[in-house]
């Protein structure tokens, strides 16, 4: 059993990140003596009841206490003042970063630019990371000669995000190979977990879904609609669709600019066939997604995360169209129907004919999908988890050696020319090994 | 033999560890060898910097000076044993404590404060775990310093014991009314809990302390709770005092009282046996239980002001008791043949 500390968004906040705390947090507290750590001002009541809740100060964190834990887990995504808190502990106080998000330029812009009104902090970063070329791309964002989106594709600052961490948990592979930021301490691969509605509920869905075969067949768009989801492509694909009458499109979930997509619906003439709902309440969700054919959830430019209403929708046993692109683009193929990033449009129009064609191959897409949920089961998740800290906690004396040689290969640098050191730091690498692994060599000449 | 003491210490800070370093240089040079000393200043805060000075030491080479060979090294303290050697043995006063028993001390402890201050424990007991058994030998100050070693390192090692400096000028006096308590002032020798216990002792007992405090805060709550106690009159509080002094103290008292929490080796109990005196000590006091046996050399208590009154009380209303534990005591200290020549001839061998 493990003694962790864990530092993540609790509930209320608004962060997919709480829920899935909610979800992990009670299996990890069955299975380890956990400690909630948080510097929200609020955090709902019931989970008190589930582990124990404490609070710190980002500026004064309680090290003492935190010392008592085996190790120390922490969650990052893109969203600055939330997370801001637990990089700041994470980056003085090394333990497992789970990554939610990979592309963090955003984070970092939000933490330095604006928190803490440091640019300097935010340029040493993307320097540190990518060289010259960084910063001068830092300096012409703060100017507003690069947007945040072609920012974060080309410098995501990941590296820094796990810099110094004992290891680094994501959920997928594949955009953390993309991103080129592999991080030097082990990482780990887990897929998101997410706890699938029992069997007889979902059958349940199935039936209320048999009853409205369609057409016309209910499209939906769901969650927090940020500008990369991808609303207006959307709009524009059902819009040249001759056969878009057989269709409806109902958007749920706060967007990041109502009035511009109420203008496009009616720009595009599609307000006969597209419903704007807002934030739903988890029964309209079940009604909303139950009773649906088709997801849309599309996300380019990707910041890599997985995503929390994908596995809702295989849950549903929704079959969904996807962006061929970070997190999603790791998904089966025989569960997921892809959209290229470059092809938006043609693709989701093959898609919605292909589907009108036969939508019994969507339908098995769906089912495939709930299947695949069993890959995303929270306790397997939450033992990976701890397998993994374990691991990594094993080989944290070599990343505490890499730091080490780092800083004396820095000041050797200085002192001597590379060839003149070669005896200098052969010596010490030797040493700097031999403490990390308590072990002894032998002297020259014994 | 050619010598080298390896030690460490805090520049401009000199305690029982220089002592012993300097006896022992003593002793090697009297036995005929010539030694010196080599000190590392060693810094502990912040934290980080112990694993610079470790491979400071590490990268040290003292297998010869000047083309001469030197023949034996003794390493004493950490980080300054980790520096190599092929005929290194190891005398080993004490680990890193703050890493070991004294992590979570609610005085002591130090590193666990520090955001870094696990990773570098970590390093520190790998180190050590790994290192130490390179030694030809291992030896320690005492038994309790040998249960640490085994207990946090999983390394055997032998104690070997040493006397006090100038074990030979202890003398018993008459016994008059107070009781003995020299050391240094901090939380780790727990002056504060004899306080206590004198405010609930029944006999009118006496306590005179000697040592000056590691800080004047310490020094100012000490005098605090002896006020808050109402014991003033009869507490007495030297401060340092000489070593003629010390002995004479020593030698007039009913008793010493040497109560602290896991103390390494403790010269006090011995010099209280050299003169002839019974120890009052505590359950968790480490380094004084190898010598105190309970009834027959001196009291042991449980660390607590009720039970340390008791003591103190029993020891004070039977003055006969307390000089016949005291004889005991001495005799122990002759049967266990401690000598700087025996510690010579170990570590030499």
């Amino acid at each position: 059993m493990l003694k962790i500390n864990w530092f993540s968004p609790l509930l209320p906040a608004h962060s997919g990140i709480a829920y899935y705390a909610a979800q992990i947090l009670p299996i990890l507290a069955s299975r380890h003596e956990v400690i909630a750590w948080t510097d929200q001002e609020q955090v709902a009541p019931d989970l008190s009841g589930i582990v124990q809740v404490a609070s710190y100060h980002r500026d004064n964190p309680p090290w003492r206490a935190l010392n008592d834990a085996d190790v120390s887990i922490y969650h990052l995504g893109n969203q600055g003042a939330i997370h801001g808190g637990i990089w700041q502990v994470s980056r003085q106080h090394a333990g497992i970063v789970v990554l939610h998000d990979l592309c963090l330029h955003d984070f970092f812009a939000m933490v330095f630019l604006r928190l803490q009104e440091n640019p300097e902090a935010y340029l040493g970063a993307l320097e540190r990371w990518y060289g010259p070329q960084g910063r001068h791309a830092g300096e012409a964002f703060r100017t507003g000669g690069i947007g945040a989106e072609a920012m974060a594709q080309r410098f995501p600052l990941t590296r820094e995000a796990v810099w110094g961490a004992l290891g680094v948990i994501t959920h997928s592979r594949r955009a953390l190979e993309d991103l080129g930021e592999n991080p030097a301490c082990p990482t780990a691969v887990l897929d998101f977990p997410y706890a699938a509605t029992e069997e007889s509920r979902y059958r349940g869905w199935m039936t209320a879904r048999a009853a409205a075969p369609g057409p016309p067949y209910r499209l939906v768009v769901f969650g927090y609609l940020g500008r990369n989801r991808r609303l207006g492509t959307v709009l524009a694909a059902l819009a040249g669709l001759r056969e878009r009458d057989q269709f409806r499109l109902d958007i749920c979930g706060q967007l990041w600019d109502e009035s511009h997509i109420r203008l496009e619906i009616e720009r595009l003439g599609l307000s006969s066939l597209v419903n704007l709902y807002g934030f739903l309440q988890d029964e309209q969700v079940e009604r909303e997604l139950s009773t649906a054919h088709l997801a849309i959830n599309l996300r380019y430019p990707s910041m890599g995360e997985a995503s929390l209403s994908q596995v809702q929708f295989w849950d549903y046993g929704l079959p969904t169209l996807v962006a061929r692109t970070g997190w999603y683009a790791s998904l089966p193929e025989e569960a997921t129907a892809f959209v290229r990033p470059e092809r938006e449009i043609e693709d989701i129009q093959a898609h919605l004919r292909a589907f009108l064609a036969d939508p019994g191959v969507y339908r098995a897409m769906g089912e495939r999908g709930r299947q695949s949920l069993k890959n995303h089961d929270p306790e397997k998740y939450v033992d990976a988890m701890a397998q993994f800290a374990s691991t990594a906690l094993a080989s944290a004396p070599h990343l505490s050696a890499l730091e080490l040689a780092r800083g004396i290969g820095d000041d050797l640098s200085q002192w001597l020319h590379p060839a003149a050191s070669s005896y200098l730091v052969e010596r010490v690498s030797r040493e700097i090994c031999a403490l990390a692994e308590g072990e002894t060599g032998t002297l020259d000449g014994e | 033999m050619k010598v080298l003491i390896l030690t460490s210490g805090v520049p401009f800070v000199r305690g029982g560890a220089e002592i012993l370093a300097d006896s022992l240089q003593g002793a090697l040079c009297a036995a005929g060898h010539e030694a010196e000393i080599v000190t590392i200043p060693f810094q502990s805060c912040p934290p980080s910097r112990i694993p610079e000075q470790m491979l400071a030491c590490r990268l040290l080479d003292v297998t010869e000076t000047c083309g001469i060979r030197i023949d034996r090294v003794i390493g004493l303290k950490f980080p300054a044993y980790l520096v190599r050697h092929p005929h290194k043995v190891m005398w080993l006063l004490h680990q890193h404590r703050t890493a070991y028993e004294l992590w979570e001390h609610p005085a002591a402890g130090d590193l666990i404060h520090y955001a870094d201050g696990r990773v570098v424990r970590e390093a520190i007991r790998r180190v050590d775990r790994g290192l130490i058994p390179e030694a030809k030998a291992i030896y320690t100050l005492s038994r309790n310093v040998s249960q640490r070693l085994r207990r946090y390192s999983g390394i055997d090692s032998e104690p070997l014991y040493n006397p006090p400096a100038n074990a030979t000028l202890f003398y018993k006096g008459p016994a008059r009314d107070y009781f003995f308590f020299p050391s240094r002032i901090n939380p780790l020798k727990r002056q504060w809990l004899v306080i206590q216990a004198l405010a609930l002792c029944r006999e009118p007992v006496q306590v005179r302390f000697a040592g000056e405090a590691d800080n004047e805060a310490q020094q100012i709550e000490c005098m605090k709770t002896v006020r808050e106690l109402r014991v003033s009159d009869r507490v007495e509080w030297l401060g340092v005092v000489s070593e003629e002094r010390k002995r004479e103290c020593y030698a007039n008292s009913v008793g010493v009282i040497f109560p602290p929490v896991d103390e390494d080796y403790g010269y006090v109990t011995l010099e209280a046996m050299l003169s002839s005196k019974p120890v009052i000590t505590c359950a968790d006091s480490g380094g004084p239980l190898e010598f105190v046996t309970d009834s027959q050399t001196g009291l042991i208590a449980e660390a607590t002001p009720q039970s340390l009154a008791e003591r103190m009380d029993a020891l004070w209303a039977d003055r006969p008791g307390a000089a016949a534990m005291g004889e005991a005591g001495r005799q122990r200290y002759q049967d266990l043949k401690i000598s700087w020549e025996n510690v010579v001839d170990k570590l030499l061998c």
